[in-house]
């Protein structure tokens, strides 16, 4: 498989830098969960009531709301080839897991997902390049909206949309907002704000969800409650919080540059080396050195690196996407052997090559 | 790691059982734990968050057994067969039925979760909100309609009764169209 061919395939929308803040944000998330009034929630429906709605749900969606998106099942799809999936996160580590009933519908560009049979029947989930969480919420809504007049919903004039996991009932919304946040994390002050973030009613996470570690100094920012509030005061607190995230990140970020410059340079200029040059790249290396020539490339301390090559990398650099480009299974040391050829390739073929590669809408 | 049971999913809960033998520890998926009828849960296990924070925030004071006694009373789901103490064992409910059988006790669940709120304020379908105009037309007009009676006029009275039967088949045409609202 041809490099370049295998590069436009996996760039997807949300991993072009774009929207607001997209040096210190990556990616704007909405998810909305939704169920059928007349099924058992997936946890405990026999099979023939799982096939019965994958059935409802792919007629709904593919006669009625827009064409053009693409019908996957999980039990035809490889298990590779979900792993890409869940690396894109285009769909959740669970459907990846599942299920024989699972299935994904994806639009062309991909910003939106319909996942079937997850631990909901539907998990709507849209997803943006930067900071737009309207812009996000409202191409998720039109999806439900479209969807909802196909499908009889399971809803509750006093608890709203009924969800499998009490966590989501409600709103069944959960909006997530990317943030790469290196100087808060350098400077140690990440510690003291995940707790005073969680009174606030909002959740900060490792980019990859419950339980995880924040690789590559990525954080997930996400409401907690879906009870009480309307979708819009979820989002209006949320976009509060982030750009509080964002302006204590830009200051963090000029401190360092003024009180320690060169030990930043040299902490910078040594991960652009590593990553240029390494024969072995681990993974969690190639995300500590990501993460500093980002914020070289953000503080203008390097130049000629495109940001885009960035975003990709972050992605391309998981195990199913590295086993996916080399066409076959990989060993760890292999991976990590992969990893830096993959690296090294990339980083050459300098900013020109890139933009015609990744600039797609 | 696979789901022991079924082994085709993964594990994501950790059941400890007692037996003759010691307390074995099994490795089950949702599906599987929540189809199998007994068994308790480990206190230390990671997957489970939400299950731990229900079992955790809602005995408060009260011990695991007598909450375990008092929630065992509680009916079953005639859908899904989940009962109570079940759902607080693992977390989610069955389906959407659930939520009606365990309505009473739900808000204290959903307080705990959700910051003290136990009701919704949010988007509303666009067919529901179809029929809870209806419904909220209904009831107007029979508050008119009482109210004429006892002033005795009885003609407005008639006139509104068969306003009210115009309603009520709207209601029924909305509902035949979209099936019934859940808890209706």
């Amino acid at each position: 498989m041809g490099n370049k061919r295998f590069m436009q395939n996996a760039v997807t929308g949300w991993m072009v830098p774009h929207g607001e803040h997209a040096d210190i944000v990556m990616s704007t998330r909405i998810r909305l969960a939704r169920n059928l009034r007349e099924f058992r929630f997936p946890i405990a429906f026999s099979d023939e009531q799982a096939e019965e709605v994958g059935e409802i749900v792919s007629e709904a969606l593919l006669s009625e709301v827009e064409k053009g998106y693409s019908y996957t099942r999980m039990k035809e799809l490889p298990q590779l080839d979900r792993q890409v999936l869940v690396e894109k996160h285009l769909i959740s580590p669970q459907l990846a897991d599942a299920e024989q009933f699972g299935s994904v519908f994806l639009s062309e560009d991909e910003t939106i997902s319909v996942m079937v049979n997850e631990e909901d029947h539907l998990r709507i989930q849209c997803i943006y390049p930067g900071l737009q969480l309207e812009n996000a919420y409202q191409k998720a809504n039109e999806t439900d909206s479209a969807l909802e007049k196909k499908l009889p919903y399971a809803f509750d004039e006093e608890f709203g949309y009924l969800t499998s996991c009490p966590s989501n009932t409600g709103t069944g919304m959960r909006a997530s907002v990317m943030l790469h946040l290196p100087a808060l994390t350098i400077t140690r002050q990440i510690n003291r704000i995940i707790p005073a973030v969680s009174r606030l009613g909002m959740v900060v996470r490792g980019s990859y969800g419950e339980g995880s570690e924040a690789p590559g100094n990525v954080y997930q920012v996400s409401n907690q409650l879906t009870l009480g509030k309307s979708e819009n005061e979820i989002l209006a607190e949320l976009a509060n919080i982030v750009s509080r995230l964002i302006a204590h990140e830009r200051r963090s970020r000029e401190l360092l540059l003024e009180k320690s410059r060169i030990a930043l340079e040299n902490r910078v200029f040594r991960s652009l080396g590593t990553i240029s040059y390494a024969r072995l790249l681990p993974s969690a290396e190639a995300a500590r050195c990501l993460s500093d020539v980002r914020l070289g490339i953000d503080l203008e301390l390097i130049e000629d690196v495109e940001m885009s090559i960035l975003n990709e990398l972050m992605i391309f650099m998981q195990s199913g996407f590295l086993q996916h480009y080399e066409g076959e299974e990989l060993t760890s040391e292999e991976l990590d052997i992969s990893r830096a050829k993959l690296f090294r390739e990339r980083l050459k073929n300098g900013p020109s090559k890139a933009d015609e590669q990744t600039d797609r809408p | 790691m696979l789901c022991e049971n079924c082994k085709e999913r993964q594990a994501s809960v950790i059941l400890m059982q007692d037996t003759q033998n010691g307390p074995i520890e099994r490795n089950l998926c949702e599906k599987c734990a929540f189809n199998l009828q007994t068994f308790s849960i480990s206190p230390n296990q990671e997957p489970m968050s939400i299950q731990q924070f229900l079992s955790q925030w809602l005995s408060g004071s009260e011990s695991l057994h007598q909450q375990t006694r008092e929630v065992q009373k509680m009916p079953e789901c005639p859908e899904c067969g989940l009962t109570f103490h079940r759902f607080l064992e693992i977390g989610k409910f069955g389906c959407p039925t659930c939520y009606e059988t365990f309505r009473e006790r739900l808000p204290k669940v959903f307080g705990k979760l959700h910051n003290g709120n136990t009701n919704h304020k949010g988007k509303i379908p666009a067919s529901f909100n179809e029929k809870m105009t209806i419904k909220k037309k209904i009831e107007e007009l029979r508050t008119n309609m009482q109210e004429a009676i006892q002033e005795e006029q009885f003609e407005q009275a008639a006139v509104l009764r068969d306003e009210i039967k115009d309603w009520k088949q709207k209601l029924a045409a909305e509902i035949e169209e979209g099936g019934s609202a859940h808890g209706e």
